[in-house]
């Protein structure tokens, strides 16, 4: 039984992005101690955390869409939009602040529904879908917050991300939990069946349209999840904010092994994705890499991770076929 | 008898392909057609020749990107690295020409090599590595980005300050025929890629592999060569833009080619190309182009605030594409 579990591990779909995260961790550690003589402090680990957490979410919500075989470029306008009414609007004490940040996760699922009745139901590909409505929802956050401000009151701050107790840490469980929980689901099944083949899917009676739109509506949920966690991090918004989202988030399902072809990957691998994609930045700022450098590193590191992707599932195939 | 049954029934087919495709062509230059004439309507001289001139120049841009753009698209591909290839040649020609008319084929020449040498590995990397083309083109820009960044430090390194030659600059004030030079450019633009997908045997291929790269393969396409060769155009146009662009501006600047990204994808679709591949005209790339450009200045003459334009621009290619970008019901 365990020998089953560890080689599920090491070969499942998500273990290009836990091989990943764990080299990058490794790599942070080294240049991390050879630069200032010491380990890391749980301080560190938890700003790192903390600002992980937006992309993390984001990246869940962008994995569920990718696994039907779509795309969502809209996270960034979501993001966007829940960031600047999360800082209009979240305030009060007690229990005040918790019902309107309910507020702001239910717009975040409107929007995402709105991509998904779009997508499903006038069968419009994503990524047009999702260019349109990114473009329309910047353009919201945009009359909602038009310069960067704002504010976020501290006894939320404390509960969400918590500069001195690791907090962050409930949540990310709380995100891994659920996933476990949705994929044996049958909703869980019916995402991985209409993203491997939707028209076998719908002749067994999968409701494609409607697991389509759940996908799209809790991608828009978890974007506004990362909307609220940014803004508790840097206790602003910003109708710009969710620019780069778009295409960390890409990278993040790339890196954790979810297929674009849709029907096979798993948010755990994600995860991995989105924590190795942030940890690259601290590696390259330690070992002293010019920031202007920065993206160019970014860039290889993605190509790099999906190559030896595709040189393990090559790898592994031979090696099946021989046996 | 039967073959005779057979070639009827084969050209009746092709009549109809040709007819959906060129249907949508037509749409694409009624979209244009009807917003300019939306914009008179409320502006006396939105249409008149000296400020459809202007749009056009302006449309101009974002036809180069998107003739690169349609071309990876036709085989259901995507180039996600137009902006900064664009930015990067745009750099390039400036600090290899340093203003003077003298090296300016220097400078076009490096930067058009600079975007084919990038839309080369592009094609490598997705034809014969087999990295997805969002992931290979997303991983491409990154370079690009940083390369530029850290290379022109910035944008602070001596020569960056230089400005685009004269003759270079010209474009865009010589007139022929009341007609500015640059105008041409992209009418030779769009002549190349008419010619090239419709007139030639590359061409053919190029929709073969759109529609089924498994039959084309079959068929002894060599898919593979096909794939490099789009992904390399798109690269040189995407280089052109940011020539014509930096001759427009006089420098280059940071940031240049991002919004070209996202109106590059707009223009081909609005224009009525398959983002499934294997269908589309360049025409109606052009007139896509011309629709978004005439929609933007219609906001800015409205004096609409950012946020609306970005509103109204996302609902109305939501419209254009609930007219004519639906796929088929899989069910």
């Amino acid at each position: 039984m365990r020998d089953l579990r560890l080689r599920r591990l090491l070969t499942g779909s998500a273990s290009l992005g836990y091989a990943v995260l764990a080299a990058t961790a490794a790599a942070y550690l080294i240049v991390y101690t050879s630069n200032l003589g010491r380990l890391p402090t749980s301080f560190d680990y938890l700003s790192i955390l903390n600002t992980t957490l937006p992309l993390v979410f984001v990246a869940i919500g962008q994995c569920l869409v990718v696994i039907t075989g779509g795309i969502d470029l809209s996270v960034g306008g979501t993001v966007a939009l829940c960031s600047a009414v999360t800082a209009t609007i979240v305030d009060g004490a007690g229990f005040a602040p918790y019902g309107l940040l309910l507020f702001v996760l239910l717009l975040g699922t409107a929007c995402g529904a709105v991509n998904g009745v779009i997508v499903a139901r006038a069968r419009i590909a994503p990524i047009l879908t999702t260019l349109a409505t990114l473009s329309i929802f910047t353009g919201l956050a945009l009359w909602v917050l038009p310069v960067p401000g704002g504010f976020f009151p501290p006894e939320v701050r404390l509960v969400l991300t918590n500069p001195n107790l690791p907090t962050g840490l409930i949540w990310l469980a709380l995100a891994v939990v659920g996933w476990l929980v949705l994929r044996r689901t049958r909703f869980g099944t019916y995402v991985y069946a209409v993203g491997s083949d939707e028209t076998s899917a719908v002749a067994v009676g999968v409701p494609a349209a409607r697991v389509k739109l759940a996908v799209y509506a809790l991608s828009g949920l978890c974007s506004a999840l990362a909307a609220v966690f940014y803004v508790s991090t840097t206790t602003s918004g910003d109708a710009n904010a969710g620019g780069p989202f778009i295409l960390t988030s890409i990278a993040s399902v790339v890196v954790g092994g979810v297929a674009f072809s849709g029907g096979r990957g798993s948010a755990l691998g994600a995860i991995a994705g989105a924590g190795a994609l942030a940890l690259v930045i601290d590696v390259l700022f330690f070992a002293g890499i010019d920031p202007l450098y920065q993206s160019l590193f970014q860039g290889l590191f993605l190509v790099v991770a999906v190559l030896l992707g595709t040189g393990a599932a090559v790898v592994a195939r031979t090696r099946r076929e021989a046996r | 008898m039967t073959t005779l049954n057979l070639n009827t029934q084969a050209l009746r087919e092709r009549w109809l392909a040709l007819s959906a495709s060129g249907r949508r062509v037509i749409y694409a230059c009624a979209g244009a057609i009807a917003v300019l004439m939306l914009g008179s309507f409320f502006h006396e001289g939105f249409a008149n020749w000296s400020s459809l001139r202007v749009m056009l120049v302006v449309a101009s841009f974002i036809g180069f990107v998107a003739a690169g753009q349609m071309l990876v698209v036709l085989v259901g591909g995507i180039d996600l690295s137009i902006p900064w290839v664009l930015n990067g040649a745009a750099i390039v020609l400036t600090t290899t020409s340093l203003g003077q008319t003298g090296r300016l084929p220097l400078g076009i020449g490096l930067a058009l090599a600079l975007g084919a040498l990038i839309g080369f590995c592009n094609g490598m990397g997705v034809a014969w590595l087999g990295v997805p083309a969002v992931v290979m083109t997303l991983g491409m820009n990154g370079v690009m980005q940083g390369l530029t960044l850290g290379l022109s430090k910035g944008l602070t390194c001596p020569s960056c300050a230089s400005y685009a030659p004269q003759p270079l600059r010209n474009l865009f004030v010589d007139k022929v025929l009341g007609i500015p030079v640059e105008l041409f450019v992209w009418v030779g633009v769009a002549l190349f890629v008419t010619v090239l997908l419709l007139m030639t045997t590359f061409g053919r291929r190029v929709y073969a592999v759109g529609v089924n790269p498994r039959a084309a393969f079959l068929s002894g396409v060599n898919v593979r060569v096909v794939t490099v060769a789009l992904y390399t155009l798109s690269g040189v146009f995407a280089a052109l833009a940011g020539i014509a662009l930096v001759a427009y501006g006089g420098q280059p600047s940071l940031g240049l080619g991002d919004p070209y990204l996202f109106e590059s994808i707009a223009a081909v679709v609005v224009g009525g190309v398959s983002i499934l591949g294997g269908r589309g005209h360049y025409i109606g790339v052009v007139a896509g182009s011309l629709t978004l450009v005439a929609i933007i200045t219609f906001l800015q003459a409205q004096r609409v605030p950012e946020y609306g334009r970005s509103i109204i621009y996302g609902l109305v290619i939501l419209a254009i594409l609930f007219t004519y970008g639906r796929e088929k019901s899989n069910a």
